[in-house]
């Protein structure tokens, strides 16, 4: 049995349970609004904790991932196994357990209780959702329960707060005690082979030196059929634990205890003789209001029109109700870098604080409401238990490219920003559908891109209709989010195919009955992910936006750039004019505007993009492309207003205002290769940047997430490669394909 | 009458069935019988296909299992409401 620690200030109380037993309802009703979310040390496990107070007593409360087992398959798993034995670095030893079960599905969630009460902690069992199995008929005796339990056992309805109270007396009451000698439901063999191979660790010269090991882990490590634990946390052991464990398992197939079948039967035959007089079932379940909805919603016809008209309100809600919101933003960082402005001398400060700190801040801000909004109504589909549905009618589509329906809600959330869309991959518990699923997120086009698309689909798109009703200009739109999907589901196959080769696991997942959304919870989730939004893109996309600042600002050489012919002659007009006629003010602002281009072409990134301008010819761009994109491979939303910079429109150009866009347009029209008169831009020019940037990894943040995400800097390199690749070869077909069809249709 | 054994995928909507066995990979197997899917339990087809929506003690499950994975079950002799 493991030791109680003694009573220190603040006491650790882990709260474990299933998925959808109201945990996070429960969680929330203990702590109140005094969350903390983060992720545990080394793993991309999400930490989530807050603070309660019972009778003087300061409490922490941790809510581990929801679980069906502790057998640890995932990271999720583990984590809430090295919680629970005070392994895991972090998090304090764990003095209490609140066990969280379903009341509607008891003897299921028994089996996870079972596996806790093992561990010998002080444990408090909730039965939640106690109105829902009433309403099904279902009869629980709370007390005959804790009797056969031997730990209190508290009824609550979290989401009407019903038993809360009861629950915080049961915790104070146990916590502090001892944890009940608890019998295992596994046979005397599996113990005594437990005991075999506890001497064999004891024992030096085994691989590593001689250790205890804490037997609910020895427990786990033989009933892991699926090597999990040999990998990970026994892998210094190598081959001859590896002999060892199958020698044991052997033994214990032929005294008719084969692992891991051994550990399921004797669960539920304890299971059934707990529940036996205590839980009464209906022979029948007759049909509730989930049922009704799930005809529907689950319909291969009617459930399908359903989810695409919620994603079509979906992508409604975030790419048009979010406008107000970025344009208030936008006009905001506008004002404040005015103000700046006028209020400093010129010079690299001010340049540094207006372009750099409150443009990048404004970048990354830009995108919150997009953000918020998407999460507010995955928020609602998850809490009203929708999401499930959608994932059993993605299945269908994504099992074909090799993935499941958990990696649909990922990907929809990369249609907003990569980064959310990453971040909510965590779900996936096979690692090898989570990673392809994170690698090929970025590639669904995000809101980052729009600005680039919308700027030259009207500059170089005919407003032309095509087939009588559809519009060039939106077909070549939906052309590009196309090849973004496709392009997906190519390399999705592919990873599944070759580098993320492996046994599928089935597919299964639980569909909770449908309830009515709670505001609160809902709440609370959007403002954490928008929190962690910022807090993460805000940090790289600021520092990259300070580096690219940087890059076009330096050397600044003023006497080099008032050298150059073309600003000499404007600088000789402007003087012969007259300051007050009315011409004078135009030409100076002419003449401003081409020195700053000069600055920009004289500047760091000016050079590299005339250095590489051999390389991104092919793709028919020349050195002001080249730079513009180099500049925005940090943060792909920067390339406008570059362009803008490269193409001497100012720093200022405002692509967003009618007139503003009309006049870069037209800038971008009329450019001509340099020494030439022809035209820079045309349809196949166009076509290949936005290809370019469809397939393009520009964005340093979500490569950032990735490294966290995947605790390593080979899939962020691998992802940034391959986009890159894509990219350029997508750039590069498209120009050449456009401007050979071009040539022949004249 | 004895209903034989057949697998999951065969079975129609709204008909009742106990599972007879799964078969495949022992974790995979370890993993359905964890979810409360098990030898002796009773199931009730909701919405058949790939992915199927089984009903399990009052609640729905959807399952997809590939070629390694088979879940054997045995008809009730009754088919249940729709």
């Amino acid at each position: 049995m493991p030791h109680v620690p003694a009573a220190r200030a603040t006491m650790t109380v882990a709260l474990i349970g299933n998925p959808n037993t109201g945990k996070s309802s429960l969680f929330g009703a203990l702590v109140g609004v005094r969350q903390r979310v983060g992720n545990y040390p080394g793993v991309t496990v999400e930490r989530r904790s807050g603070l309660m107070e019972y009778a003087g007593r300061k409490i922490e409360v941790v809510d581990l991932p929801g679980l069906y087992s502790l057998a640890p398959r995932s990271r999720d798993e583990m984590v809430a196994v090295d919680v629970l034995l005070g392994r895991q670095d972090g998090v304090p030893p764990v003095e209490l357990v609140v066990c969280v079960l379903d009341a509607a599905n008891l003897g299921r969630n028994l089996y996870l209780a079972s596996q806790v009460l093992e561990l010998g902690l002080p444990t408090v069992v909730a039965i939640n959702m106690m109105d829902l199995a009433e309403s099904r008929g279902i009869q629980i005796d709370c007390d005959r329960l804790a009797e056969r339990l031997g730990v209190p056992v508290v009824a609550t309805q979290a989401v009407h707060h019903v038993g809360i109270a009861e629950l915080k007396a049961a915790m104070h009451r146990v916590a502090g005690r001892e944890g009940r000698a608890y019998s295992s439901p596994l046979p005397p063999v599996f113990h005594q082979e437990i005991d075999r191979l506890a001497g064999w660790f004891l024992k030096s010269g085994n691989g590593s030196p001689g250790r205890a090991v804490a037997r609910p882990l020895l427990e786990r490590l033989v009933l892991d059929a699926s090597g999990y634990l040999e990998r990970s946390i026994f892998a210094a052991e190598g081959s001859p634990l590896a002999e060892e464990l199958a020698a044991l398992r052997l033994r214990l197939e032929q005294s008719g205890c084969a692992v891991p079948g051994v550990e399921t039967r004797s669960r539920y035959a304890w299971i059934e003789q707990i529940v036996s007089g205590a839980v009464h079932e209906p022979d029948n379940y007759l049909p509730t209001w989930t049922d009704r909805l799930d005809r529907v919603l689950t319909h291969r016809v009617w459930g399908t029109a359903i989810f695409a008209a919620l994603m079509i309100g979906l992508f409604q809600a975030v790419f048009s109700g979010a406008v107000p919101f970025m344009d208030l933003i936008e006009a905001g960082c506008a004002r404040l870098g005015a103000q700046i402005e006028a209020q400093m001398a010129e010079g690299a400060l001010r340049s540094l604080l207006v372009s750099g700190l409150v443009g990048g801040v404004g970048g990354v801000l830009v995108f919150l409401p997009q953000i918020l909004i998407l999460f507010f109504f995955i928020g609602i589909l998850e809490d009203c238990g929708y999401m499930a549905r959608a994932a059993y009618l993605m299945d269908r589509f994504m099992s074909r490219v090799g993935l499941s329906g958990k990696s649909f809600i990922p990907m929809l959330a990369a249609f907003a920003c990569a980064i959310p869309g990453i971040m909510a991959a965590r779900v996936i518990e096979n690692d090898r559908d989570r990673l392809t699923t994170i690698l090929v997120a970025p590639l669904m086009t995000c809101s980052a891109r729009l600005p680039v698309f919308a700027l030259l689909i009207a500059a170089f798109i005919p407003d032309e209709p095509v087939l009588g009703f559809f519009d060039l200009r939106g077909l070549t739109l939906f052309g590009l989010y196309a090849l973004g999907i496709l392009t997906a589901v190519v390399v999705a196959l592919l990873l599944k195919r070759t580098l993320l080769r492996g046994e599928t696991p089935p597919f299964v997942i639980e569909l909770p009955s449908y309830k009515w959304p709670s505001v609160g919870t809902v709440l609370h989730r959007v403002l954490e992910r928008g929190w962690l939004f910022v807090r993460c893109a805000g940090t790289i996309i600021l520092a990259v936006s300070i580096l690219v600042w940087a890059a076009l600002y330096y050397p600044h050489d003023a006497a080099s750039v008032d050298r150059q012919p073309h600003l000499s002659r404007l600088k000789a007009a402007l003087d012969r004019m007259d300051p007050a006629g009315e011409d004078y003010a135009a030409l100076a602002a002419e003449l401003e505007r081409e020195r700053l281009g000069e600055f920009q072409r004289q500047s760091w990134l000016g050079r590299a993009g005339r250095a590489v301008e051999p390389v991104f010819k092919p793709l028919g761009w020349d050195w002001r492309i080249s730079c513009a994109v180099i500049a925005s491979f940090p943060a792909r939303e920067i390339v406008v207003a570059t362009l803008g910079v490269v193409f001497d429109l100012g720093e200022d150009a405002d692509a967003e205002s009618e007139a503003g866009a009309k006049q870069f347009r037209d800038r971008l029209r009329q450019a001509t290769w340099n020494g030439s008169a022809r035209r820079l831009f045309s349809i196949p020019t166009a076509l290949s940047i936005m290809v370019f940037f469809t397939l393009c990894a520009q964005c340093a943040a979500t490569l950032a997430v990735i490294r966290r995400e995947t605790n390593s800097l080979r899939w962020p390199a691998f992802t940034f490669a391959y986009m890159t690749a894509l990219a350029y070869l997508g750039g590069l077909v498209t120009y050449q394909l456009g401007t050979w069809i071009a040539v022949r249709i004249g | 009458m004895v209903h034989a054994v057949i697998p999951l995928k065969r079975l129609l909507c709204g008909q009742a069935a106990f599972v007879n066995r799964i078969s495949g990979p022992p974790d995979h197997v370890h993993r359905l019988e964890e979810l409360g899917l098990r030898g002796g339990v009773r199931i009730e087809m909701f919405r058949p296909g790939s992915p199927c929506i089984i009903r399990m003690a009052g609640n729905k499950v959807c399952i997809r299992s590939d070629g390694l994975l088979e879940v054997l079950v045995q008809p009730a002799e009754t088919l249940a409401s729709p």
